[in-house]
């Protein structure tokens, strides 16, 4: 799915004045819709209620696996119109029950008081090989139809910095990870739509920050994981087609769950536009007796 | 300082909650609320609400966001929306209500205690608690600090507070002295005994991590939350209690601000144990402005 694609796909239909249906495109659909097109969409629903406001903040739950082969309900409830703020909360229903949760707050845009942390010192996106084309390369000996699903077309462009591993099985590594993104084709000139897909990027690699410590990464066998919440805050506009550094670190793992912490900076000059909160589930299945 | 004030709020009373029907709570504030209620007090309750409808699970993270401000003169229902029961989690919403008004949304996550992968981030270096001024003495020196302070504001100062909190810059606090990095540490814990119950642990852990941590964001520009004309509100508040808590001991709260922008500032914290094993971590935005000149 290509960047078009999915700010098409992303659209929803108005139901009824606070009541959207959304889809997932056919091409991605396996067994169970990525968490970030739901938070992405669930944002949308809730905009679709919004009037000249900006969404600075979003707080989501997954609560159960989306069905990518039928349509999405997205409820909006209008918490608050107030002098400065509007809140807005989104349940998106399958079979008739919740799948997921989004409460967000949107702002007038205001001048205030203004700090930041700084951006890390990180090897520039230029000299990066970009993830798809390593991809590629690894994956030139795997199956067909294998390579079909993971080598289609992506919205996102991304560069991880240190490289994926390439070993089967990685070595134990710190609980930080770097990548620059960005979207890869023009996203438009509707600001909400690059919060919107910034959104659905965010939860791409989050979880595998936690994985790191523990030599473990997606693909390892009996690894059981799955988004459960995620927060995100926009501090500041965002052109989404610009590069971006998404440095991730995880400050804790314990019990089945990683805890993930992830900051995004404009790669042009170092603005903090965005940070992140996810926990993930991270555990080994229990071998079936 | 005169008033040697009986006997400290106890805190896990108060928090208790009436059930009116099997999804619906009602709760009431204390009396030494001025103006608005706390918003620890409504995360909190709401944490209690959920936790009335969930057996034998443990909280591990909680969204809120405060919608309106909270009227401390009425009592608030507490609507409890059983979202899943599932395998391995259980999820619910809660939703804050006071005439007729969502004033505050929570959103937790609850799981059975299991083993798994463990890391944690090193506790920073800092000050031992009994090296740092106590209650009385940071309380007579903010008094002293702020004679101009109104009356009301010095009662609510000198108030006796359930949770002990001691700051590590204390004494440069209301010095003045202009801007200083986003960052701050203090130590807390709960006075009151809070028996064996995790949940309790949890709910007043949650209650207190809502104090002071807004300040954090404030110290690069130098305003506090007594300043003239300067406005302050939580806006939402996060939390993840990573490993089980004994707030009955003392426990660091690290934060610090990576970004304010746009009349809000960004916080987030990190709670260990004396220890240095981390229990929770914690992330809020909050409203920080000067009001608009009247015009």
């Amino acid at each position: 799915m290509d960047t078009q694609t999915l700010v098409e796909t992303l659209q929803l239909e108005r139901l009824e004045v606070n009541l959207f249906r959304g889809v997932t495109p056919d091409e991605e659909s396996r067994e169970r819709i990525y968490g970030g097109q739901v938070i992405a969409q669930s944002l949308l629903a809730a905009y679709e209620t919004v009037e000249a406001r900006v969404c600075h903040s979003l707080h989501c739950y997954f609560i159960r696996p989306g069905d990518p082969n039928i349509p999405i309900v997205f409820d909006v409830d209008r918490s608050r119109d107030g002098g400065s703020f509007t809140t807005r909360r989104v349940v998106a229903i399958q079979h008739g029950q919740q799948i997921f949760n989004l409460a967000a707050s949107f702002q007038v845009a205001e001048d205030g008081f203004d700090h930041q942390s700084e951006m890390p010192e990180t090897p520039s996106w230029e000299g990066l090989e970009d993830d798809m084309v390593r991809r590629k390369r690894v994956m030139a000996k795997a199956p067909l139809e294998m390579r079909a699903w993971l080598e289609r077309p992506q919205p996102i462009e991304m560069r991880t910095v240190g490289g994926h591993t390439e070993a089967s099985r990685p070595a134990a590594r710190e609980p930080i990870q770097q990548m620059w993104f960005r979207a890869k084709d023009a996203i438009g000139a509707d600001p909400h739509m690059h919060q919107v897909i910034m959104a659905y990027a965010s939860d791409m690699s989050l979880l595998g920050t936690s994985l790191r410590p523990h030599a473990l990464d997606f693909n390892r066998g009996g690894l059981q994981t799955a988004s459960l919440d995620h927060a995100m805050w926009f501090h500041r506009p965002t052109d989404f087609n610009q590069w971006h550094l998404y440095h991730q670190e995880s400050p804790s793992a314990s019990g089945g769950r990683g805890f993930n912490l992830g900051y995004i900076y404009r790669a042009s000059d170092g603005v903090l536009v965005a940070s992140c909160a996810q926990e993930g589930l991270m555990r080994m299945r229990k071998p079936k007796s | 300082m005169e008033s040697e004030k009986p006997l400290i709020e106890n805190l896990a009373e108060t928090l208790q909650l009436e059930r009116i029907e099997v999804n619906l709570f009602r709760g009431v504030t204390s009396d030494n609320s001025p103006g608005r209620i706390f918003g620890g007090q409504v995360i909190g309750q709401s944490l209690l609400a959920a936790y009335e409808t969930v057996e034998d699970r443990i909280c591990h993270s909680l969204h809120c966001y405060f919608i309106r401000p909270g009227d401390p003169t009425v009592p608030i229902v507490f609507e409890v929306d059983r979202s899943r029961d599932g395998g391995s989690f259980t999820t619910r919403r809660v939703i804050a209500i006071q005439h007729g008004q969502q004033i505050f949304n929570l959103a937790a996550s609850f799981m059975a205690p299991q083993e798994g992968f463990d890391h944690q981030a090193e506790m920073p270096a800092s000050t031992p608690w009994n090296e740092l001024p106590d209650e009385a003495e940071m309380q007579a020196a903010a008094l002293a600090q702020m004679k101009d302070m109104p009356e009301e504001a010095k009662r609510w100062m000198s108030r006796p507070r359930p949770i002990e909190m001691r700051s590590a810059d204390a004494r440069s606090y209301f010095q003045g002295g202009g801007p200083k990095e986003p960052e701050s540490q203090s130590w807390m814990r709960c006075r009151d005994p809070l028996g064996t119950d995790q949940h309790m642990h949890q709910v007043i852990l949650a209650y207190a991590s809502d104090m002071n941590l807004l300040s954090t964001a404030m110290r690069p520009h130098g305003v506090h939350w007594q300043t003239p004309g300067f406005q302050s509100a939580s806006l939402d508040h996060a939390m993840w209690f990573h490993k089980p808590v004994n707030f009955n001991d003392w426990h660091l709260y690290a934060q610090d601000s990576p970004s304010a922008s746009g009349g809000r500032g960004f916080i987030r914290g990190s709670i260990y144990a004396e220890d240095g094993t981390l229990v929770a971590s914690v992330a809020q935005e909050g409203l920080i402005r000067r009001r608009p000149a009247k015009g």
